[in-house]
């Protein structure tokens, strides 16, 4: 294990384009996980009003409820995070070392998981800084303190990791298929935030669709990973709270990380390196 | 002898094209092995599929008498036509995930790179590198665990003449330790400098395999050239030990018996009162013999 992360850091140490989408993924969850009270105060300002409330008075910083709130807005923007693993996987098709590597006396197995020690890595980084942040701004404006009240809950912060370890999966199968970093990255981008959504929408809402495909709609693959962390917010305005990581979402994703994993390893021992 | 390499009726098919068809070798130890063969004879496909990165679509190998594949290929150093490394690191930072690779320590890198003409130019990130030393880094990176094998693909693509010259010195100091070395390549004059054995490769199928010592050696013709040459076919025409003679640009070629040798053909000129300006006995090269094959190849078709 040790082994093979240590080839991937020796791949990446010394890699600029690696250290900036990293940093940047961390800025854009900084980012996310403290804007809350100015975006409320821009809500206030538009004349927004929340059943007669005023927007700034929602808890959204309150423990625990802060971390359901932060994770969910953390995975929306989990597709920049997941360049990290399109570059690394296609760099190595691109410059022909995945090859050698092979020759110079790694196994296949080995290879993957080196990817998947990676993918481990960032799931962990990612989330140490966002609990960090969460802890940081709960602080700040949580109108709830105690140690029981910021340690509960942290099922959320399990499922995020859990969510970028899936996603990053489905990355790398998808830079293996695709081969070229750019086509993955835009692929990516309009599968996750436009295509999916779409039929996820259509299959729930269309009325011509919804009899027949509604039940269809928790089993596609970036939805599934998305509602292991159900939206937060209608909490606030229906009172009628969602507030566990739903088994169903957690299984059916792990089937995909399944399948993930074995076409992974399917397509490099089939596949002839050239 | 130990058995380096053993290949059972390997097969490679791409759809309708067989790229490697029922090849058998067996490499020993201390050999140097030539693989030649034209372009696209199937050279690459088969190095690719004994080191594990091209799938066989039948037929087996098996590296040291049968060790696994993953830790027989620590113990080659292989580089297959391009030279491939992370272009944004350099030199160094390249041959340390090599090490890390091959399990063996970093000590030896700054001598690979002395070795190959590199060290200088250690610190410089590979994409600012030419082709030449790209190739050079890519000879150090299979020397860096100084394995007792090592598989070099076409290694003096890309270099100038001086850097042809020194790899050849390189393979051959390499070849002297007692390493055994697998060489691909079209350049059947690089094959004949350097290697022990070779085998002939034409569309997949091996048509000649052999010591190159075997091929090499003096044929019955001998080149003349005097002053007159008419006066000296002329009298050659007479010549008891001649078998043929032909004139041949600004020369004369005597196809001599068997027993009869050079020195005979001066002995006669001589009492002829010819002087010759020039004789020499016609070598057997191995590009001779490589199109040979090939020809005879060809009409048994």
């Amino acid at each position: 294990m040790i082994k093979a992360f240590k080839l991937e850091w020796l791949k990446l140490r010394h890699y600029k384009v690696f250290w900036i989408i990293l940093s940047l993924y961390l800025l854009t969850l900084l980012v996310i996980s403290s804007a809350g009270p100015f975006l409320l105060q821009w809500l206030k300002s538009q004349g927004a009003d929340i059943e007669g409330l005023d927007p700034t008075l929602l808890p959204i910083y309150d423990f625990p409820d802060i971390w359901q709130n932060i994770t969910w807005l953390a995975g929306v923007s989990k597709v920049l995070l997941s360049f990290v693993v399109v570059i690394s996987v296609s760099n190595d098709i691109s410059y022909n070392t995945l090859r050698q590597n092979i020759i110079d006396g790694i196994s296949k197995k080995e290879y993957i998981m080196s990817k998947m020690m990676l993918i481990l890595f960032l799931s962990i980084l990612s989330t140490a800084f966002l609990f960090a942040a969460g802890v940081i701004n709960g602080l700040i404006y949580s109108n709830v303190y105690g140690v029981s009240y910021i340690l509960s809950e942290l099922e959320f912060l399990a499922a995020y990791a859990y969510e970028i370890i899936i996603f990053c999966t489905m990355t790398f199968l998808l830079s293996l298929l695709i081969k070229k970093a750019g086509f993955v990255i835009v692929i990516l981008f309009l599968y996750s935030l436009v295509f999916e959504p779409i039929i996820t929408m259509n299959f729930l809402y269309n009325p011509y669709l919804k009899d027949t495909m509604a039940v269809y709609a928790p089993f596609l693959p970036v939805n599934a990973i998305n509602s292991m962390i159900p939206v937060p917010f209608p909490k606030y305005i229906l009172r009628e709270i969602e507030d566990n990581v739903p088994l169903s979402a957690v299984l059916i994703s792990t089937v995909w990380m399944g399948i993930y994993t074995f076409l992974i390893s399917f397509i490099l021992n089939k596949r002839d390196l050239k | 002898m130990t058995d380096i390499l053993r290949i059972d009726n390997l097969n490679k098919h791409f759809g309708r094209i067989k790229a490697v068809q029922s090849l058998n070798l067996e490499v020993k130890a201390g050999q140097v092995y030539g693989l030649l063969g034209p372009n696209g004879s199937g050279k690459t496909t088969t190095l690719g599929m004994i080191l594990d990165v091209v799938a066989p679509s039948s037929g087996t190998f098996e590296w040291f008498g049968g060790k696994a594949n993953v830790d027989s290929r620590k113990q080659i150093g292989a580089i297959l036509e391009t030279p491939c490394f992370y272009p944004y690191l350099n030199a160094i930072q390249n041959l340390k995930i090599i090490a890390h690779i091959k399990e063996c320590s970093n000590h030896r890198i700054e001598e690979v790179l002395l070795q190959v003409g590199l060290l200088e130019r250690k610190t410089d990130q590979f994409k600012a590198y030419s082709l030449g030393m790209k190739q050079r880094l890519s000879i150090a990176a299979a020397l860096l665990s100084n394995p007792p094998v090592l598989i070099l693909d076409e290694p003096t693509n890309g270099l100038d003449p001086q850097g042809i010259a020194e790899v050849r010195v390189l393979i051959q100091d390499i070849a002297d330790q007692g390493k055994t070395i697998i060489l691909a390549s079209h350049l059947l004059d690089e094959v004949q400098k350097v290697c022990t054995h070779f085998c002939v490769l034409r569309k997949g199928e091996k048509l000649h395999e052999g010591p190159v010592s075997d091929i090499l050696g003096e044929t019955n013709a001998v080149e003349l050239v005097s002053d007159n040459q008419n006066q000296l076919e002329g009298v050659l025409k007479d010549f008891k030990g001649a078998v043929d003679i032909h004139p041949e640009k600004d020369q004369l070629v005597l196809e001599l018996a068997d027993g009869i040798s050079a020195a005979d053909v001066n002995q006669y000129c001589f009492e002829k009162q010819i002087v010759l300006k020039k004789l020499v006995t016609r070598k057997n090269s191995l590009e001779e013999e490589f199109l040979k094959i090939l020809k005879e190849h060809d009409q048994s078709i």
